[in-house]
């Protein structure tokens, strides 16, 4: 795999307010490529609900970790990388209560996979780590 | 990068709730309690306008189907104002443009609930 033209990486605080950090990050990235508007808005939602999705699995921890988000830039793609820490525990207990609950969750998966061109979850039980990738091509 | 929610109630039991900015995972709450407030009034035939909406997302998407079920449930109704295309696409991406009765403005929904 060939290394990317540049990298961004951000990493958040696990809190619904610094969410809209993430989306403007991302926004500066991707209107720095070649996407239209409308693509650029795809990438903007996708990664809010990556990382929302990351914030209903931590919901109620005091001191949940942070989350890392690295964009990797190709003349032909963007990568966006959502990586939490968050334990296995508690991602297999989502919460029901509240605003959030795991219809939000699936409309959150469903809106992802739409809205990017590849989408893949990893799991790194070894080091703890949760990731969403997200590609998003250039149009030709 | 914030969410202002405006109610008013144009006709007897009817309520509008407008709604400017960003409606996510941080101030979708905000949507939720005004809608919770409204069916506990008793007004149980809400409009929700997102003309002025800039970014919705799923945690938005479901606090407004959260609304609606219970809007029924009081043998009312939640209906939708929306005239941006951007918001629309997520609507109908998701499936929920068969859930909801979307309307083009408020005159038209007002209409509808008449």
């Amino acid at each position: 795999m060939s290394q990317p033209e540049a990298i961004v990486e951000l990493s958040i605080p696990s809190r619904p307010e610094y969410v809209g950090v993430a989306r403007l990050a991302i926004l500066g990235v991707a209107s720095r490529m070649r996407f239209s508007y409308d693509e650029v808005e795809d990438i903007r939602l996708a990664v809010g609900e990556a990382c929302t999705s990351v914030l209903d699995r931590v919901e109620g921890q005091a001191e949940a970790p942070p989350i890392e988000i690295r964009c990797l830039i190709d003349p032909g793609k963007l990568t966006v990388e959502v990586t939490d820490r968050v334990s296995a525990d508690a991602r297999a207990a989502p919460d029901a209560s509240g605003g959030g609950g795991p219809d939000d969750v699936q409309l959150g998966g469903v809106l992802i996979r739409i809205l990017m061109d590849e989408v893949t979850a990893d799991d790194n039980g070894g080091a703890g780590t949760h990731t969403i990738r997200m590609v998003k091509y250039v149009a030709r | 990068m914030n969410l202002r929610v405006e109610t008013t109630t144009p006709r007897e039991n009817v309520a509008v709730v407008a709604l400017t900015g960003e409606v996510d995972v941080y101030t979708s709450p905000r949507l939720k309690q005004e809608i919770v407030d409204l069916l506990n009034q008793g007004l149980t035939r809400i409009v929700v306008d997102t003309t002025k909406v800039e970014y919705l997302d799923s945690t938005g998407l479901g606090v407004l189907i959260g609304g609606l079920k219970r809007a029924r449930e009081r043998d009312g109704d939640l209906r939708l104002i929306c005239d941006s295309p951007r918001i629309l696409r997520i609507f109908e991406i998701t499936g929920l443009t068969k859930i909801f009765d979307i309307h083009r403005s408020e005159a038209e929904a007002l209409e509808a609930l008449k």
